[in-house]
C-alpha cells in the first residue's frame, strides 16, 4: 500500500535501495551521509538483506562489489574523503561492468573541509576522479522525494548499463526532512542474464554484456586488466584496449539522450537557470516570487552523462544562469556545449544562494 | 575430476618465471581442494594485484582478480553476500601485508569463513624486484640497494594476534606438508591463514645470493625448523637462529566465524 | 603408466631433478625449439607411480608433479597390451 511519511533524505534514499531490491550494503560512517548506513543496519537483517561496516571505504566499495558479482543488488554511501579513496575501485567497477550505487552526500572541501554544510564540490571528481577514460551516470536530488525515487532510478541504470550509478546529494537534502510518498511498488530492471557458452565479455547492440553471476558455474574471470571478450587480460594489445574503452563509454554516452532527466520550465525564457540539487530549491522560490518575469529553468535530475542536446529546448534563451554549491563545475560544461552567455553563480561554505541574490542576476541581465 | 580439470588448459603455459614457486603453491592448492570435494561451481578463487595474483586467472572456476591489496575486501563482501561459495584467496606478500593490511588484519578480527594462500617471495616481483615488509634485515632489492634496514613482518603472528581461526606456514619446498595445511585451512571454518614461503629466482634469488633455483630450495629445505621443536628449545633455553624459518601449524582453534555456509 | 614432461609448458627450471627419489629426472642438454632446456629422463620405467599406481589406485610419490610450478609433468596410461600368440615348438 503507498504510504506517506515524513522522513529524512538520507533515510528516504535508504528506503529507496530497499524498495529497489537493495540486499547489501558495505560503509563506513561519515558524516552527513551517516544515517543512510543507520537505517540500512537497522532493516536490511530484517529483510534478509546483510548489511556490513568494512575497515574503511575502500573495503566498503569493494566488498559491495563483490557481493555484485554474486547477482545481489549492492549500494554504499559516503561523502567527499570517503568518496576520494573510493576512486580507485571506482575504475575497476567500470572495468569489469559491475552494477553498484554509491551515494555521496555532499560536504564542503578539499580535505576533510566542513563535515556538517553542503557543498557540490564532488561533481566532477564523480565523473573524472579515478583514473583513464571512462563514463558514468550520476543523478542529483533536490527534494526529499527525489532521494528516494533517484535512488530506485539509480538501481534501475545500474543493473541495466551494468556500471557504477552515483546519487550525488548534497548535505542540505540529505538531512532536509519532507513528506515522501512511498510507492508499494516501484519499477525495477533486472541485469541482463548471461547466455551460458557465449563469450561474457561479449556485447550486443545496446554494447551491454549479460552478466554471469558468481556460483553458477560459467567459471567466469574478471580482472581490472585489459581484457578480451573471454575476460582474459591483454594489456598490451592497443586495439583491444581502445575497443574496450571506447564500448565502456559508448554504452553510457550513446545513450545519453534517451535516459536523461531533467525538468523544464517556461521552454520560451531567454533568462534560463539551469540547477541541480539544493540550488535548485532557491531558483523555485525565484520562479515563485517572479511569475510574470518568465524566467525558464533547467533542473538536471541527471546529471552525467551530460546531455547537451536539453539545452536546446529553450529555444530564446540569451543567458544561462548556473548558481551551483561549488566555483562552477557544471557551469564549465554547459559553456562547454552553448554559444550563449554563461553565468556562473558560486556559493562556498554551506549556504544557500537566496532567492535574492539569484533574481539580481536575472534583474542585470535584462 | 583431477586437479588438472581445476586450470584454464587455453592459458597455460602462465606467465610466472622459469622456477617461480607460485606455480607450486598452485598445485598444492588445487590438489587440496580436489581432496575436500568443493565442486568448481561452488569454488571462488579472488586476488589481488602482483605476480600471485594472477594465479587464480589459471584456474577454471569463477574468479575474481581484484585491485591492490583489496582481495580480501572484495573476499568479505562475495562470502557475505552468498555463503555457499567457498572462497579461496590468493594474495602476496606486498598485497597482504603493505597496501592490504588493514584488510588482512580485519578479515582476521571477523573471522570471516575465507581460506588465504599468502605467496611470500620476500620481494615486489611484479614491478621488478623492490623491498617489501617481508623483505628479510639485510636483504638486497632494488630499493633497498644498502640491505634492508628495516624489520620484517611476521605475518603468521600477525593473523594470530588479530583473530585468525587457523594459522601455518610452509615454503614451497614441503608440498605435502603446504597441501595438507591448505586442506585443514580449507575444512577450518572461519578464517585461515597459510603463508608459503615462495622463492623468486629473478628478483629475490639473484640479487640475494641464490644464483640457482635450487639454491634457494635447498635453503628454505636447510633453515626450516618445526614450531614444536622450536618450542622445545625455548623450554630448554636454547637460541634459535633468526635466519631460521619457523614452519607448521601456529593456532587452530574455533572462535565465532562470520559467513560460515548455514 | 608412463611419466612424460609436457614440453610446451616446462619452463626449464629443473625442480623436478631435486626431489625425485630415484633421480630419473637428469638436467636436460639441449635447448628445445622454444630455447627451453627440457630435462631429460633417466629410465622413467623406474617410477613408483608408474609401476603401482594401478595396485594401489591412487597417486603415489608424485614429488615431481607437485612441485612442478609449470604443471608440466604427468602420467599417461600405457596402450593396453595387445596379446601376442606365440607358438612354442617342442
Amino acid at each position: 500500500m503507498t504510504r506517506t511519511e515524513f522522513m529524512q533524505g538520507n533515510t528516504a534514499c535508504a528506503e529507496g535501495a530497499l524498495a529497489a531490491g537493495c540486499r547489501f550494503f558495505g560503509g563506513y560512517p561519515i558524516t552527513p551521509s551517516t544515517e543512510i548506513a543507520e537505517h540500512m543496519a537497522l532493516r536490511l537483517p530484517k529483510m534478509g538483506g546483510v548489511f556490513i561496516q568494512m575497515e574503511d571505504e575502500i573495503a566498503s566499495i569493494a566488498a559491495v562489489i563483490g557481493a555484485s558479482w554474486t547477482g545481489a543488488m549492492a549500494m554504499t554511501a559516503t561523502s567527499g574523503p570517503g568518496f576520494s579513496l573510493m576512486m580507485e575501485n571506482i575504475g575497476y567497477a567500470v572495468m569489469t561492468e559491475t552494477p553498484c550505487v554509491i551515494v555521496n552526500v555532499q560536504r564542503g572541501g578539499p580535505s576533510t573541509g566542513q563535515p556538517t554544510l553542503s557543498a557540490q564540490g564532488d561533481m566532477l571528481q564523480c565523473r573524472f576522479g579515478s583514473h583513464g577514460d571512462y563514463s558514468v551516470i550520476a543523478l542529483s536530488p533536490a527534494s526529499v522525494q527525489e532521494m528516494f525515487d533517484l535512488t530506485v532510478e539509480a538501481f534501475n541504470l545500474a543493473e541495466r548499463f551494468r556500471s557504477p550509478v552515483f546519487l550525488m546529494a548534497d548535505e542540505i537534502i540529505g538531512h532536509m526532512r519532507e513528506r515522501v510518498i512511498i510507492p508499494d511498488h516501484v519499477p525495477s530492471n533486472q541485469r541482463k542474464p548471461y547466455e551460458p557458452g557465449s563469450l561474457p565479455f561479449r556485447a550486443g547492440e545496446d554494447l551491454v554484456p549479460g552478466f554471469p553471476a558468481f556460483g553458477k558455474g560459467y567459471g567466469v574471470h574478471v580482472t581490472g586488466l585489459t581484457h578480451d571478450e573471454r575476460g582474459y587480460p591483454c594489456a598490451t594489445s592497443p586495439k583491444l584496449h581502445e575497443d574496450l574503452v571506447k564500448r565502456l563509454v559508448g554504452k553510457v554516452e550513446g545513450a545519453r539522450g534517451s535516459i536523461t532527466s531533467c525538468d523544464i520550465l517556461n521552454p520560451d525564457a531567454e533568462v534560463v537557470f539551469v540547477s541541480y540539487g539544493a540550488p535548485s530549491r532557491t531558483v523555485q522560490q525565484v520562479l515563485h516570487d517572479h511569475p510574470d518575469d518568465n524566467i525558464g529553468h533547467l533542473r538536471l535530475k541527471m546529471v552525467w552523462p551530460f546531455a547537451e542536446m536539453v539545452l536546446a529546448r529553450f529555444t530564446n534563451a540569451e543567458a544561462f544562469i548556473v548558481p551551483e554549491q561549488n566555483l562552477g563545475q557544471i557551469a564549465r560544461e554547459i559553456e562547454r556545449h552553448t554559444d550563449k552567455d554563461v553565468v556562473t553563480v558560486p556559493k562556498l561554505g554551506g549556504d544557500l544562494h537566496t532567492p535574492g541574490e539569484l533574481y539580481a542576476i536575472v534583474e542585470n541581465l535584462k | 575430476m583431477s586437479e588438472e580439470d581445476w586450470l584454464r588448459q587455453d592459458r597455460l603455459p602462465h606467465i610466472f618465471c622459469a622456477g617461480c614457486g607460485n606455480g607450486t603453491v598452485i598445485n598444492c592448492t588445487l590438489s587440496a581442494v580436489e581432496q575436500i570435494g568443493w565442486k568448481r561451481q561452488e569454488t571462488v578463487f579472488v586476488s589481488g594485484i602482483g605476480c600471485s595474483s594472477r594465479a587464480p586467472g589459471y584456474i577454471s572456476t569463477d574468479s575474481l582478480h581484484t585491485t591492490h591489496g583489496r582481495a580480501l575486501a572484495f573476499a568479505t563482501g562475495i562470502k557475505l553476500a552468498n555463503p555457499q561459495l567457498n572462497i579461496v584467496v590468493f594474495t602476496g606478500d606486498g598485497d597482504l601485508a603493505a597496501i592490504g593490511g588493514n584488510h588482512f588484519i580485519h578479515a582476521c578480527r571477523r573471522n570471516i569463513d575465507l581460506t588465504v594462500v599468502c605467496l611470500n617471495n620476500m620481494i615486489y616481483g611484479m614491478t621488478g624486484g623492490q623491498g617489501s615488509p617481508t623483505t628479510p634485515m639485510g636483504g638486497l632489492s632494488t630499493t633497498t640497494p644498502y640491505g634492508s634496514g628495516e624489520p620484517a613482518f611476521d605475518l603468521c603472528g600477525l593473523a594470530t594476534a588479530a583473530g585468525a581461526n587457523y594459522v601455518a606456514r610452509w615454503t614451497s619446498y614441503h608440498v605435502r606438508e603446504l597441501t595438507r595445511a591448505i586442506l585443514t585451512g580449507l575444512e577450518n571454518p572461519g578464517f585461515s591463514f597459510i603463508e608459503s614461503l615462495v622463492q623468486c629466482p629473478t628478483n629475490y634469488g639473484r640479487r640475494n645470493r641464490f644464483k640457482q633455483v635450487a639454491d634457494q630450495i635447498e635453503y628454505f629445505k636447510s633453515h626450516t625448523i618445526l614450531v614444536e621443536k622450536a618450542a622445545r628449545m625455548r623450554e630448554k633455553g636454547e637460541m634459535i637462529p633468526p635466519e631460521m624459518i619457523l614452519a607448521g601449524e601456529f593456532v587452530r582453534r574455533n572462535r565465532p566465524a562470520l559467513g560460515v555456509r548455514p | 603408466m608412463r611419466l612424460q614432461i609436457d614440453e610446451r609448458r616446462c619452463k626449464g627450471c629443473n625442480l623436478c631433478t631435486l626431489v625425485c627419489p630415484y633421480r630419473i629426472f637428469k638436467p636436460g642438454k639441449r635447448a628445445n625449439r622454444r630455447g627451453i632446456v627440457v630435462p631429460e629422463l633417466d629410465r622413467p620405467e623406474r617410477c613408483a607411480n608408474c609401476r603401482l599406481r594401478h595396485l594401489y589406485g591412487r597417486t603415489l610419490c608424485g614429488n615431481c608433479q607437485m612441485i612442478c610450478p609449470d604443471q608440466a609433468i604427468s602420467w599417461k596410461e600405457d596402450e593396453e597390451p595387445v596379446p601376442k600368440k606365440v607358438a612354442i615348438e617342442y
